[in-house]
């Protein structure tokens, strides 16, 4: 049996079509996918998120484990912003990519992805020494994401906070919450943590105040357009961050697991890279479809149509590594080598 | 789900509606919202020659992509190219202006064997 968000039921009544994603069953549209893209690109979305998972961690050695266990320096931050970063394994491989919300000194809440958070909450459970929990809040607690430009008057109206970006702050009124300004889909917005009881309401309240509910579709959609990674499709334990161009998510000035094994491949290059592309009409590609520039070949990690450009966009791997002078990828679409312009996401102007 | 009484079916959701001994065909008001939203149609050309059965078009959604099959043989005799700029089109509309194309038939008498409206709303309840 695939878990339930608390908002299942509010789900079912506004219609919903649901999808599994990560052993949860989530809505993956409720009127159509590219109405609920344009509507957080334009005005604003709700998405109910709580398939992602979600621990505190508390005491005294929380801000350690953080700090060792995850590849971004979370001393670039402080208490009161989020941070996204990665958990890696002794290669360099991500095992998982998390944001992570520093709630005070010594407390956090740790946010990995549906299908990983058993394993990255067993991973700081016996990395905690005694006196530094580690709370799975998932079964008590709803999670949404309110976004798109009118994200800020909604948030106001309806739950009365709207934290600027990467801020995290708890909300006022009448439900116990914590919102940061996080989310992916490029645009301005908040991710919510609700307890279950009061999720209906304040999901009520939301799409009340103006936000269409919008369901995994469209968030894959927008995080696509953006060039933001899916782990198990564009992260897996047999790629590292500097493969997929997210160099700026490593903090090499503090140690961290893989870090050795990164410092190599910085110093040795690069198996395979991470391309975007953009192909010149709607043709869609598709995760799987073989990829290729010249001697490099690969396939796509992430392709879909791109409801804001209206041609289809993707990304996938190359190896060996085609360098970054390579201006044109080949994509086979059912057979057929189409050329397209390669891209350095994100695809659209934000 | 909407199954208009004047035209055929297949078990593969496609419809066909005769008019002056050619048919037209698109893709029913269940395949469009088992679909969701359409992007992109790869219609065939002008004076191809389809076998029923085998696909005669490309139908990609946000979600998925589904081939469309011929319900029946013949020449492709006019396509809808204004799926080309506006799939839309077919959610919006799939049994009148999302119509994908017409087949001038080898043998008329092919239509016979196609569902009708209660067998293919049988189909799909």
């Amino acid at each position: 049996m695939p878990s339930q968000s608390p908002l299942h039921a509010a789900h079912e009544r506004l219609g919903a079509r649901f999808t599994d994603f990560g052993g949860w069953e989530m809505p993956l549209q409720y009127e159509g996918t590219l109405a609920e893209h344009r509507a957080v690109r334009t005005r604003c979305g709700v998405f109910d998120v709580s398939h992602l998972g979600r621990f505190r961690l508390a005491g005294p050695d929380a801000h350690g484990l953080v700090s060792r266990l995850l590849c971004n320096d979370i001393d670039r931050i402080e208490p009161g912003r989020a941070q996204y970063t990665m958990l890696l394994d002794d290669g360099g491989g991500v095992v998982d990519d998390i944001i992570v919300w520093w709630l005070e000194d010594a407390d956090f809440l740790v946010l990995p992805n549906a299908g990983n958070s058993d394993e990255i909450v067993e991973r700081f459970r016996s990395a905690a020494p005694m006196g530094t929990r580690v709370e799975d809040r998932r079964s008590e607690t709803a999670l949404i994401a309110v976004q798109g430009p009118d994200s800020a008057a909604i948030l106001d109206q309806a739950v009365g906070v709207h934290p600027s970006r990467f801020r995290v702050e708890a909300g006022e009124g009448p439900s116990p919450m914590i919102a940061a300004g996080t989310g992916y889909t490029g645009e301005r917005g908040a991710e919510i943590v609700i307890e279950s009881g009061h999720a209906e309401a304040v999901f009520s309240r939301v799409v009340e105040a103006g936000a269409r509910p919008c369901g995994l579709g469209a968030r894959d959609t927008l995080r696509l357009e953006m060039g933001y990674p899916l782990w198990g499709q564009d992260l897996d334990r047999e790629t590292t961050p500097l493969e997929a161009g997210l160099d700026w998510v490593v903090g090499w000035d503090h140690d961290f697991v893989g870090r050795d094994a990164l410092a190599r491949q910085r110093d040795e290059g690069l198996r395979k890279r991470l391309v975007g592309f953009a192909l010149e009409d709607r043709r869609v590609p598709r995760h799987g479809y073989p990829l290729r520039a010249g001697p490099a070949a690969g396939s796509v990690s992430s392709g879909n149509f791109s409801p804001t450009l209206e041609v289809g966009i993707g990304m996938g791997y190359l190896a060996p590594d085609p360098g970054e002078n390579v201006d044109s990828v080949e994509v086979a679409i059912r057979g057929e080598w189409i050329a397209a312009p390669r891209v350095n996401p994100p695809f659209i102007g934000h | 789900m909407n199954v208009p009484e004047d035209r055929r079916y297949t078990d593969q959701h496609e419809w066909g509606l005769v008019e002056d001994g050619k048919l037209r065909i698109g893709i029913t008001d269940y395949a469009q919202d088992a679909l969701g939203d359409v992007v992109f149609v790869d219609l065939p050309a002008v004076g191809n020659h389809v076998d029923a059965g085998s696909t005669v078009a490309e139908v990609e959604s946000t979600k998925s992509l589904a081939e469309v099959y011929a319900p029946v043989s013949g020449t492709v005799a006019n396509v809808n190219s204004a799926l080309t700029s506006t799939p839309e089109l077919i959610n919006r509309d799939p049994y009148g202006e999302g119509w994908f194309l017409i087949i001038e038939m080898d043998d008329p008498s092919q239509v016979e064997g196609l569902l009708d409206a209660a067998g293919y709303k049988a189909l799909i309840t």
